[in-house]
């Protein structure tokens, strides 16, 4: 196992996902900040490069989407935290739109906890540890 | 009026550029395919040229046109059932050796790389539920992975054409896909069975990620890298799966040039390589 707790940054304007988010994440021992969109999320996440191991994204915000926080993140420079972005549509369009943004994974909304955990376990590296 | 003819010159540097970056080296054979490529590119921005585009390509912060030129290079051609003695490989042979080394509770682990638009990674999932009898005892976890970010989600769409279908048993494709207006859509108990990311194997942070893997299919994706790279891959490889796993290339290609790591089996079905389990 890893000897640190990893650091996830939920992104969501929607206050009972975040919170379904947080309850799956934390009861599996990650740590969990949240944040309301994509401006304070970029915020959040060029206050200390490094402090966020993955972020788990919605599409639709107010001030700046999900697609909007992805791009301005990618394109800063230095070594970048995979991307999950979490979606109601499961438009075709929608999940060409986040793996252009920069996402590495894309799941449809509602996503059940151990879909949800096997994927952020998967781009954590966490999953091939237990042999 | 643009001008997107590429030089001799212009199209030696293109090709240095993009070896560096991403691992994948054109032959001067394959000329006419960059340039094509590369031309559409330069029409797309609205770029004066292959010099102008160069630049934008070298110092755009973003990394978008990096992401479009790459998913215009890349070649994303495959069908249902390609080459499916390796399948039938996967079944009758790595198997039940795979199996006889796992601890119950312990999950299977395959990874696709590269997915191109995904049936690989189905076709494999539909062979276990098939053809596995152990299915339902065991944990089975496939992941399928691309450096072209559209192709991706094409592959998480599952919607194909009839002649990505034509090699499919008739009746596999009447239980697992619906006939929609644009061909032929994969069902969601198959989509939700295989977990779709974008890696760039030349990237080792990126991979680092992806570890204990118990069978890798990497087919016909190292004929595009040189010699240096396809070494890297398969060090890369080796450190994804775990001691004991697999790797399957494409029917042209030979891990036994590329690298001594793995040792070579020779399986009724397939040939296919493998990483020496501990110890032996």
């Amino acid at each position: 196992m890893n000897q640190t707790v990893k650091h996830i940054l939920i992104v969501d304007d929607a206050a009972t996902v975040r919170m379904y988010h947080r309850a799956i994440l934390e009861e599996a021992g990650y740590a969990v900040t949240e944040a309301v969109n994509g401006v304070e999320a970029l915020e959040k996440a060029l206050d200390k490069a490094g402090a966020y191991d993955l972020y788990l994204v919605d599409v639709n915000m107010p001030q700046l989407d999900g697609f909007g926080f992805l791009r301005a993140l990618r394109a800063q420079d230095g070594p970048q935290a995979p991307a999950i972005m979490v979606s109601t549509e499961a438009e075709d369009g929608d999940r060409r739109q986040a793996f252009g943004a920069g996402a590495n994974h894309y799941l449809v909304k509602p996503a059940r906890p151990q879909q949800l955990l096997r994927s952020v376990g998967l781009l954590l590296g966490e999953r091939g540890e237990r042999a | 009026m643009q001008d997107a003819t590429i030089s001799a010159d212009d199209f030696q540097r293109f090709r240095e550029y993009f070896y560096r970056r991403s691992g994948i080296q054109f032959e001067p054979s394959k000329r006419y395919f960059v340039d094509k490529r590369l031309a559409e590119r330069i029409r797309a921005t609205g770029c004066n040229g292959f010099r102008d585009y160069f630049a934008k390509l070298r110092f755009e912060t973003s990394g978008a046109e990096w992401q479009a030129l790459v998913n215009e290079m890349t070649v994303n051609e495959t069908y249902f059932m390609r080459e499916d003695y390796q399948f039938e490989c996967l079944i009758q042979s790595m198997l039940p050796e795979l199996m006889a080394h796992k601890r119950p509770g312990e999950p299977l682990r395959i990874w696709v790389m590269p997915s191109s638009s995904g049936e690989e990674a189905y076709t494999i999932a539909m062979f276990l539920l098939e053809r596995w009898p152990h299915l339902a005892e065991r944990d089975v976890e496939i992941v399928s992975s691309d450096i072209d970010t559209r192709i991706l989600a094409q592959a998480q769409a599952g919607l194909y054409s009839q002649r990505a279908v034509h090699q499919l048993p008739a009746s596999w494709l009447q239980k697992y896909f619906t006939r929609e207006a644009g061909g032929w859509r994969i069902c969601k108990m198959l989509r939700d069975a295989v977990a779709f990311t974008r890696v760039n194997l030349n990237d080792a942070a990126e991979v680092a990620a992806y570890r204990g893997f118990d069978v890798v299919f990497c087919r016909n994706l190292l004929i595009y890298f040189d010699d240096a790279s396809r070494r890297q891959a398969a060090e890369s490889f080796f450190d994804v799966l775990r001691p004991g796993g697999f790797i399957c290339l494409g029917h042209s290609e030979s891990m036994s040039r590329i690298s001594s790591l793995f040792r070579i089996r020779k399986f009724p079905q397939a040939i296919v390589y493998q990483k020496p389990l501990e110890g032996l």
